[in-house]
C-alpha cells in the first residue's frame, strides 16, 4: 500500500514538472544571451600592436604605433523597442558587470551578457571607464582588481582608457606616447575635480531579437586614430605622457567619438 | 524480532546525532570569530564600511602578520611596520623621510596610523579615500616596498604560511589582492586610540593640571579651526603657511589639479601627537615647540594661505611663550599609553 502510494506520488510529480516545463517553452520565450564584440581599428586598418614601424597617423599627420591599448566598459544597458532597458547587473565587489577590454587578449574583447530577457532590442548604452565612487565599496576583485594594473594608487581610481605607443614626434624618453585617462570620484566639497567618465549610446540600426537558442552579437569598433582627432587634435610633440584626470580630459572628449556600431549578427 | 529493530534504530539515531554534533564542531572551528570594533562615544561615526569587510579575529591576526612581514617588499627588507611603529602611534620615530628598499627615501613624512576608521581621506594629499586602498601606495612605490601588487599576490600564494591562513579568513581557493587589502584593513581599522589622559578627564576619571587646562582653553581658541572635534582634525585640506611657493610639493593640488589647492595638505589628527615627531608633511619640525613657533611667527603668505591664519591683517596665530608651553602641556594629555602599549598591535614574531 505504502509502496503503491509512493509510486503514484512520484508519477504525479514527474508529470507536473513535464507539464510546467512544456508550458514555459510554449508561451514565453526564455531569456538568452547578447554578445558585444569590441574590435580595435586604426583608421581603416585592423589595429596591430607592437609594429616595428609607426604605421598609423593622428589628425596632425604625426605617425605612431601602439604597444598597449585597453579600457574598461561598465554600466551596460540594452534598450528595448518599447523604450525600457535591460541592465547588466554590477556587483559591489567588482566581479560582475565591469569589463576590461585588452587588445593583447582577444578573448577579453567579447562581452557575453547572460539572462537577457527575450525581446527586441535596438541600442546599447555603456560607460567608458569605472565610476571612481566604486572605491567606497572597498577592495575589489575580478576586472576591478588593482593588480590588473589599470589603477592609480596615488589618486585611487581606475584608469578608464590606457593607450601606450611611440611616435617620432614625442619628446618623451624613448619617443613614448602614454595617455592614461581616468580617475574620478566625487568630492561634495570640491567642484573642481575633472570628471572623465563618458557614456556612449550606439544604435543597432535594426532590431536584435534575443531569446534562448538564438544568437545576437553586436559588433562595435574603436578607432584609435580618433583618440587624437576630434574634437581635440592631440599634438604628440607636446606633453605626450599624460597620467592625470585634467591632462587627459581632451582625450576623453575624443574617445567617446571613437566607438561606432558596425553590424549585428542575429541568427 | 520487532524488539530487535527498535534498539537498532535508536542506536542509528544516536550515531547520527553524534556525527552531526561532531560535524558541527569541526565546522565551527573553521568559522571565523567576530572581533569587536567599538565606536567611542565622543568620536564621529566610523566611516569605514564594516559590512563589506567584517573584522574577525582571524582576519585581524592575518592583517597583523602581513603588516609586520618584510616579505611584502621586493628584497624582503621592509614591512609596513618598518615605518609605522606601534610604540609611537604607528609613526616613524627616527626618519624625516622613511627608508625603503635599497636605502631609498621619499619626499613625505610617514604619518601616524590612528583612528583610521573615522577618516574620509588618507595620505597628505588625500589621494586615497578608502582605507582598503591605502597600502597599495607603499607596496608599489619604488622607494618603499617596490613590488607590483600583481607580483606580491603571486608571491603570497607561493609562501608556505599564507594560503591556508587566507583560506580560513576568506574561504577562497587562492589569495588575490582583495583579500590582502581587506586583511590589512582589518588590522588597521582596529587602531582606535580613545583612552588618553584627556579622555579620562572628559569621563571624570582624571584631573588635568592647571597648565593643561589653560592649554586646552587656548587650543580651543586658537587651533580648533582646523584641529576640530575629538579627533582634532576637520578631515580636510588647508595651507598652513609652511611655504610661499609649492614647486616641491603642491599637496592637494596634485590630486585635484586645481591651482587653488596648491600648498594644502590634510589636517592630521592630534591624538598621540607628542609621540609622532617629526611634524608636517615633510617632517621639517622636530618638536612641538618648533610647530608652535611656526604658527606664531613663521607663517608665510601665499594666495592659498588659509584665511584663519590671516585674520585682522595679522599673519599666523598670536601666541606668547607661556601660551605655547600650556598648549604643549595640553597636547601631551592626548597621549594614549594603553593604545601605544597594546600588545595586540605588536609584531607577532
Amino acid at each position: 500500500m505504502i509502496i503503491k502510494n509512493s509510486t503514484l506520488l512520484i508519477a504525479t510529480f514527474f508529470s507536473l514538472s513535464i507539464l510546467s516545463s512544456c508550458s514555459d517553452d510554449d508561451v514565453t520565450p526564455q531569456a538568452g544571451e547578447f554578445t558585444l564584440e569590441f574590435d580595435s581599428r586604426a583608421g581603416d586598418a585592423n589595429l596591430q600592436l607592437n609594429t616595428a614601424n609607426t604605421l598609423y597617423s593622428n589628425a596632425k599627420g604625426q605617425t605612431f604605433n601602439v604597444t598597449l591599448f585597453q579600457y574598461y566598459i561598465s554600466n551596460i544597458k540594452l534598450k528595448r523597442e518599447d523604450g525600457t532597458y535591460f541592465e547588466d547587473p554590477m556587483s559591489t565587489d567588482g566581479s560582475k558587470g565591469f569589463y576590461l577590454i585588452k587588445e593583447s587578449e582577444p578573448g577579453s574583447e567579447e562581452i557575453v551578457l547572460t539572462d537577457v530577457p527575450a525581446g527586441k532590442y535596438t541600442e546599447v548604452t555603456f560607460t567608458i571607464g569605472v565610476d571612481g565612487n566604486q572605491i567606497n565599496q572597498g577592495a575589489q576583485t575580478g576586472a576591478l582588481d588593482p593588480a590588473n594594473q589599470m589603477f592609480w594608487s596615488w589618486n585611487s581610481g581606475w584608469i578608464f582608457v590606457a593607450f601606450e605607443g611611440t611616435s617620432p614626434q614625442s619628446t618623451e624618453t624613448g619617443s613614448a606616447l602614454v595617455y592614461h585617462t581616468g580617475g574620478y570620484k566625487s568630492d561634495p566639497a570640491n567642484a573642481n575635480l575633472v570628471n572623465n567618465l563618458r557614456t556612449k549610446t550606439l544604435s543597432f540600426g535594426e532590431t536584435a531579437e534575443v531569446e534562448k537558442g538564438r544568437e545576437a552579437v553586436g559588433h562595435i569598433l574603436f578607432d584609435v586614430a580618433r583618440l587624437f582627432a576630434s574634437p581635440n587634435q592631440i599634438d604628440f610633440s607636446s606633453n605626450a605622457a599624460r597620467h592625470s584626470p585634467a591632462s587627459c580630459q581632451t582625450v576623453a572628449d575624443n574617445y567617446v567619438n571613437a566607438f561606432t556600431f558596425d553590424h549585428l549578427h542575429n541568427d | 524480532m520487532q524488539g530487535g529493530v527498535l534498539p537498532f534504530l535508536k542506536i542509528m539515531v544516536v550515531v547520527n546525532f553524534t556525527m552531526m554534533l561532531l560535524f558541527a564542531c569541526s565546522r565551527e572551528e573553521e568559522v571565523t570569530r567576530p572581533f569587536g570594533f567599538s565606536q567611542p562615544d565622543d568620536f564621529p561615526p566610523a566611516t569605514y564600511n564594516f559590512s563589506s569587510n567584517p573584522v574577525t579575529e582571524e582576519g585581524f591576526e592575518l592583517g597583523r602578520a602581513l603588516f609586520y612581514d618584510v616579505r611584502l617588499s621586493s628584497d624582503n627588507t621592509v614591512s609596513c611596520g618598518s615605518c609605522h611603529v606601534p610604540e609611537v602611534s604607528f609613526a616613524d620615530p627616527i626618519h624625516r623621510f622613511s627608508v625603503g628598499v635599497g636605502n631609498q627615501s621619499g619626499t613625505r613624512n610617514a604619518p601616524a596610523l590612528t583612528n583610521l576608521a573615522f577618516r574620509n581621506f588618507f595620505m597628505w594629499d588625500g589621494g586615497v579615500n578608502q582605507l582598503d586602498f591605502v597600502p597599495i601606495n607603499a607596496i608599489e612605490s619604488p622607494v618603499e616596498m617596490n613590488i607590483p601588487l600583481k607580483n606580491l599576490v603571486r608571491k603570497l600564494n607561493r609562501l608556505p604560511d599564507y594560503p591556508e591562513k587566507f583560506g580560513i579568513v576568506f574561504g577562497k581557493d587562492s589569495i588575490d589582492s582583495q583579500q590582502l587589502l581587506k586583511a590589512l584593513a582589518q588590522f588597521q581599522v582596529m587602531m582606535v586610540s580613545s583612552n588618553a589622559v584627556y579622555d579620562q578627564y572628559r569621563e571624570g576619571k582624571a584631573v588635568l593640571t592647571g597648565a593643561e587646562m589653560e592649554g586646552l582653553t587656548l587650543f580651543k581658541q586658537k587651533c580648533s579651526g582646523c584641529h576640530a572635534g575629538e579627533l582634532f582634525t576637520d578631515n580636510y585640506f588647508h595651507n598652513n603657511g609652511l611655504d610661499a611657493a609649492f614647486d616641491n610639493d603642491s599637496g592637494r593640488a596634485r590630486i585635484t589639479e586645481f591651482p587653488g589647492d596648491a600648498g594644502k595638505f590634510l589636517v592630521p589628527g592630534l591624538r598621540n601627537v607628542a609621540l609622532t615627531a617629526p611634524y608636517m608633511h615633510d617632517g621639517r619640525f622636530k618638536t612641538l615647540m618648533e610647530v608652535l613657533d611656526h604658527y606664531a611667527s613663521g607663517v608665510k603668505e601665499s594666495t592659498t594661505l588659509d584665511p584663519v591664519l590671516k585674520q585682522d591683517d595679522t599673519i599666523g596665530i598670536p601666541l606668547k611663550d607661556d601660551e605655547k608651553d600650556k598648549i604643549i602641556a595640553f597636547l601631551k594629555t592626548l597621549t594614549d599609553r594603553s593604545f601605544v602599549g597594546d600588545l595586540k598591535f605588536s609584531d607577532p614574531n
